[in-house]
């Protein structure tokens, strides 16, 4: 699992790969600390080679969206698979971001 | 120094002026935070708030006037002065009720000008209170630093606080912008309109009064019937559907669906389900709760269907009633189409929709109850 995380004007993009599954996300968590301190500006979240998503990992796209939501910024989340979208369609968590 | 004319008693009130402006702009700063503190405790959403403070040259107008009329700078009420521009009357109303009791009313000098015309005259409509500090209230500001700097002098300093709806600031306005002040001053033919508009502006504030407030008792009268269980009588729209999710109608289904994988349920608005509901045919809350009891055991097979061979352990409160309205759609023969609209509508028209329905409609065929294929 890897992050690579870089300021784009207007916002932060963050390039996700590999499978963010528990101990991914454990460690995310500190990987994140850029996006949540940028939390009043646009972050995207670029998963065009993140493979898989653990209940961990949705825990860790909520921090963020929270975070944004209190600062004023915005998530949108970029290029799942079908896979990842058939998890948050069925968790319900679906309609919370802007999956484009 | 600016020669305005004076004579020598207005140009002592105008020098008097000048060496108390700055205790002036301590008036402004205190009493200014003292009406916002007041306003937000209220809870009144208000057009807005001004100060001002009148400057020289329109004071020197004034003492050119009728300086006569005032034996010192405290004569004259109207050097500060504030303004509150609320919505409706009962708001100003109660503004002013909360500045009695914030500010201490010279009543002598107060006038309600919405009282003060004959039956068959319409005009200037407001609320004009001359105040002065309380040493009381003031110690309650929420600037705390500020009590301890607010000087004595600023308690026997009169200042007027007007208090009016946005309509009759719109008619002051204008009115103020034409450069109208009596009834002599522009031909009878005008005079006419501006009462006539004046009329009018009254009137649609009363409206806009009885409105609000019919609002208020059908947003009252629905909750009741919520509350007591009486849906069949309940239309539904925004307000009767939040009232009725205040009851957390889906924590039954909610629960069940995470009991599954003994899931955590996160908090998701449930507000972006009143459209598909209503494009579902949908009338009353009892509909809403049919569509619950004869959909019950399906919603609950599908989300166990798709979560029971996962490890998911996080869901969001929205799962239930979303299993609701897609198992509703197939067994109404929606077919894939309809999830799509349903999607569309939930989660805003994308591509990725079309991608969900087909999904979803695949593992809804593996299930019980009767999916009519498209």
């Amino acid at each position: 699992m890897n992050i690579i995380i870089n300021e784009t004007e207007g916002g932060m993009t963050a390039v996700f790969s590999g499978r963010l599954d528990t101990p991914a996300a454990v460690k995310a968590q500190m990987d994140i600390a850029p996006l949540l301190e940028n939390a009043d500006r646009e972050i995207t979240l670029d998963c065009t080679e993140l493979e898989y998503i653990s209940s961990s990992g949705l825990r860790l796209f909520l921090t963020i969206r929270k975070e944004t939501a209190a600062k004023g910024g915005k998530v949108i989340i970029k290029n799942i698979n079908d896979e990842i979208k058939k998890v948050f369609m069925m968790t319900g968590f679906f309609n919370l971001f802007d999956i484009q | 120094m600016n020669n305005y004319g004076l004579d020598l008693h207005g140009e002592m009130l105008l020098e008097e002026y000048r060496t108390q402006r700055p205790l002036f702009e301590k008036l402004k700063h205190v009493a200014m935070q003292q009406l916002g503190d007041m306003l937000r405790s209220s809870g009144i959403e208000v057009n807005s708030m001004e100060a001002r403070i009148k400057d020289e040259r329109s004071l020197a107008g004034k003492l050119l006037r009728k300086g006569y009329k005032y034996a010192t700078l405290a004569d004259i009420t109207d050097v500060f002065g504030a303004r509150i521009i609320a919505f409706y009357n009962e708001d100003v109303d109660r503004i002013a009720s909360m500045a009695e009791t914030l500010f201490d009313i010279d009543w002598d000098n107060s006038v309600d000008k919405r009282k003060m015309h004959q039956f068959d005259s319409f005009g200037y409509n407001s609320l004009h209170y001359i105040c002065r500090l309380r040493p009381s209230s003031a110690a309650h500001c929420s600037d705390g630093n500020l009590k301890d700097t607010i000087p004595a002098a600023l308690y026997d300093i009169r200042f007027e606080l007007q208090m009016r709806t946005a309509l009759q600031h719109v008619w002051s306005a204008i009115q103020h912008d034409i450069g109208y002040k009596t009834e002599m001053e522009i031909p009878m033919e005008y005079h006419r309109n501006l009462s006539r508009l004046a009329g009018m502006l009254e009137l649609a504030d009363n409206e806009f009064s009885r409105i609000r407030n019919a609002i208020s008792e059908y947003r009252y009268r629905m909750q009741s019937l919520v509350q007591s269980g009486r849906l069949e009588e309940v239309p539904l729209d925004g307000d009767t559907f939040q009232s009725y999710l205040n009851l957390r109608p889906f924590d039954k289904l909610n629960r069940q669906i995470a009991a599954v994988n003994k899931a955590e349920l996160h908090d998701a608005p449930l507000m972006p389900y009143l459209p598909v509901l209503r494009k579902l045919g949908l009338k009353t809350l009892a509909d809403v709760e049919r569509m619950m009891s004869a959909d019950y055991d399906d919603a609950y097979q599908l989300a166990l269907f798709q979560l029971g061979s996962t490890d998911i352990d996080i869901l969001a409160e929205s799962v239930g009633l979303q299993n609701l309205c897609i198992v509703h759609v197939l067994k109404m023969g929606g077919g894939r189409q309809g999830l799509v609209q349903l999607f569309d509508t939930v989660n805003g028209k994308k591509p990725q929709n079309e991608v969900l329905a087909s999904m979803v409609f695949e593992q809804a065929r593996r299930l019980s109850f009767k999916v009519k294929d498209d």
